[in-house]
């Protein structure tokens, strides 16, 4: 049994666990310090404002501790992490210019072909930068941008510099801060008044470097009554050392717009995930988070939503998958800013193998907010007696004129629906599997289906590391 | 005067909520009112506990096996004047606890409750009742503890706030590890009566057992409005409809209130404080 269980998992991770040599053109070194802030911005031409806006950050980082709560982030020494690692690669607009060994990462990832069959647009991140990217002609000529950051800090600065860590401030908290002072690489994307992009943008973020960190900042802003689906998925191969992730994702959904953004997270268990994530939405805009966290050795990671405008909606919909050495901290927060504003957030987590889930979410309602709606809804199963399972909703609820709801479960897989289709032929692991993704599939039904049966493998994995 | 921790929830959250700790002043906690008793084994006892006069009350209980405690626990402490209160209790195997706790008094009123569910077998039933006004401050932190096999906790709250009233109520679901087939619910149900009310409800379920069923839900809204036009319909004036929701509201932690006369006091001491809203 034990050897099916290894069997599996090594041999399934293996699209995720491959490694590449380490052929960076440069690396700054490792540990954080001014000089290595001034390094950055050189490499990367920073404008003068944005060379002082890292540096404040970078002091912002010092002035602030570490959170009191959630899970431990003692073995994160700051000092043995490189924060910026620049692939010996030139950004590409074409797959065959991207060199040899990271193209084949990201064609075992399936990116080049989701694009061919189902993308609108692709960028694909190699540690520190921004390596391919690609949009169809048609979406450029309505007007939408779709970039690396480092693009649009050079061609579109003012808009960069009007939005860029308004929403998720240095001082919000030390990984905030941390990010504002070495970030590097991600997405720009601007979707102009009225435009709908019918199909998604997709950007894949791969860390490779040992020790490394990928500080990753996506800035999407979408203009009055235009839409857009956006897909990120990360991963890493796993090292002995800890490799750090805290990307930073601001999402500015205009009046009447229509913004998707759909996760899956698959970092190695060496892998620190502090990643940060808000959206504003404006009069009845809607923001739509479909997130699977299942990587990573620890995660912290609730995406927020400001619902700033009337009637502006948020869909929170996450699955978090915590097996063996890992603790995964995920949830969401919404703001209730204006009046009928609604939230509707709805999660399913499970913990095995000694994994640890914890599930944390706010609901803010603010005195202006009357008439805000809000159900929360959190489901967690527990598949074995060393794993941990934790659920810790708040609210806070101003005026008189809400309505709020929330209803959490935990509990395992249930002998009698096991028995019930046991009786029906069928064998008692692919019994429980059946059940686990019942659980999931209201998260699976959510995502684009190439996701769906990704997010299907992951539990498979899982499960067969379970019952195997 | 200097502040200090009275309580904290069990599992640490964001520190913009403002919910990880209830303090109160030093000053307040330096002498506790203390009541201890046991319950030996195989035996029923009621109690009632009003506080009126007190502004730091300790009541520590331990129930014996098979053992069963009626408590009533009523504070009602002078509204002018800050409250502290704990509340301790430990269940052997079998043991059963129906409690029915008031907190209605005190300027600012901090109260701590664990119940350990510590034997096997073991059963505790909590409703709870709060009543918050004018600027008064009520902030609760009620935690259940399941670690015996089979225990059952069952956590029933229902408020309402008025004015300009603050609440927190942090109510916590602790299976632990080994507490097999145990199962726990809890619910929070708030009426808000006033739109200057500030609301918070943080209800913790930890889990270190995976045979376990563990279940929580909070509804907050305004009253209801088909109830109130049912009631006006029928020759009501608003504030006495009102009223009369919110006393049903309250009709299943009071109905537990044997103690008539009690009952009959907190009756009209509720309906005062509505009518004074």
């Amino acid at each position: 049994m034990e050897k099916k269980k290894t069997y599996v998992e090594d041999i399934e991770r293996t699209l995720y666990d491959i490694r590449n040599e380490d052929r960076s053109s440069y690396k700054v070194e490792q540990g954080l310090t001014e000089q290595i802030i001034r390094d950055i911005a050189a490499k990367k031409h920073d404008p003068q404002w944005m060379l002082d806006f890292r540096l404040g950050s970078l002091q912002e980082y010092y002035r602030q501790s570490l959170p009191e709560w959630g899970p431990d982030l003692s073995e994160l020494n700051m000092d043995q992490i490189v924060t910026y690692v620049q692939p010996d690669a030139k950004m590409a607009g074409r797959w065959e210019d991207v060199p040899e060994d990271i193209k084949d990462t990201f064609d075992r990832l399936g990116i080049p072909e989701a694009e061919q069959t189902s993308l609108a647009g692709v960028g694909a991140q190699y540690d520190s930068e921004v390596v391919y990217h690609s949009i169809q002609e048609d979406l450029v000529k309505q007007g939408v941008i779709y970039t690396d950051m480092e693009t649009a800090l050079r061609e579109h600065e003012a808009i960069v510099r009007e939005h860029f860590m308004q929403l998720v401030p240095p001082k919000d908290h030390k990984f905030a801060a941390l990010h504002g002072a070495v970030w590097s690489g991600g997405s720009f994307v601007y979707v102009p008044e009225g435009v709908k992009v019918e199909i998604p943008l997709q950007s894949y973020f791969r860390l490779n470097a040992a020790g490394a960190g990928q500080f990753e900042h996506t800035l999407i802003i979408l203009e009055k009554n235009s839409s857009l689906h956006f897909i990120e998925g990360c991963s890493a191969p796993k090292y002995n050392v800890t490799n750090l992730h805290a990307g930073c994702v601001e999402l500015f959904v205009g009046e009447g717009a229509r913004l998707r953004y759909s996760t899956i997270e698959n970092w190695s268990r060496n892998m620190m995930n502090l990643n940060t994530k808000r959206a504003i939405v404006e009069k009845n805009g809607i923001i739509e988070w479909v997130s699977g966290s299942f990587g990573s050795h620890v995660s912290m990671l609730y995406p927020c939503s400001v619902l700033h405008g009337e009637n502006a909606r948020c869909e929170f919909t996450g699955v978090t998958f915590a097996s063996k050495g890992q603790n995964l901290d995920t949830g969401a927060s919404v703001i209730h800013a204006a009046p009928y504003t609604s939230a509707n957030i709805s999660t399913r987590t499970i913990s095995k193998s000694g994994g640890q889930a914890t599930y944390r979410s706010a609901v803010k309602v603010t005195e202006k907010a009357h008439h805000a709606k809000c159900s929360v809804n959190c489901e967690s199963l527990m598949l074995d007696d060393i794993s941990r399972s934790d659920t810790l909703p708040a609210m806070d609820i101003q005026g008189d004129e809400a309505d709020i709801g929330h209803e959490a479960t935990i509990g395992r897989i249930s002998d009698e629906a096991v028995f019930y289709l046991m009786s029906r032929g069928i064998s008692e692991d692919e019994a429980k599997a059946m059940i686990v993704r019942g659980f999931v599939e209201p998260i699976a039904k959510e995502l684009p289906l190439e996701y769906a049966v990704e997010m299907n493998n992951l539990v498979n994995i899982e499960l067969e590391g379970a019952m195997g | 005067m200097a502040e200090k921790i009275f309580s904290k929830i069990p599992m640490a959250t964001w520190r913009w909520l403002g919910v990880n700790n209830a303090t109160a002043e030093e000053e307040l906690l330096a002498v506790a009112d203390t009541r201890s008793f046991k319950i030996p084994a195989g035996t029923d006892k009621e109690a009632v506990v009003v506080i009126r006069q007190e502004q730091y009350g300790k009541i520590q209980v331990k129930l014996g096996e098979n053992s069963r405690l009626k408590l009533t626990y009523v504070q009602l402490a002078d509204t002018d004047k800050d409250y502290a209160g704990e509340i301790e209790i430990q269940l052997s195997d079998g043991a059963q606890l129906e409690m029915a706790a008031v907190e209605a008094g005190g300027k600012k009123a901090v109260s701590k409750v664990l119940v350990n569910l510590a034997g096997n077998s073991s059963r505790a039933d909590v409703s709870v009742l709060y009543l918050g006004d004018k600027q008064r401050v009520l902030d609760m932190n009620y935690v259940m503890v399941q670690s015996g096999k089979k225990c059952e906790a069952k956590l029933e709250v229902y408020g309402a706030l008025l004015d300009k009233a603050e609440k927190i109520f942090r109510g916590t679901l602790d299976f632990k590890r080994g507490a097999k087939g145990a199962a726990g619910q809890e619910k929070e149900q708030v009426v808000v009566l006033s739109s200057q009310v500030r609301n918070r409800s943080v209800p913790l379920m930890l889990s270190g057992e995976s045979e376990v069923d563990g279940h929580h839900a909070v509804s907050i809204g305004k009253i209801d409005e088909a109830k109130l036009y049912y009631l006006m319909s029928r020759g009501l004036e608003m504030a006495e409809a009102k009223k009369l929701v919110v006393e049903a509201a309250f009709a299943p932690v009071m109905s537990r209130i044997t103690d008539t006369e009690l009952q009959g006091e907190l009756q009209h001491y509720i309906k005062e404080r509505l009518s004074d809203a």
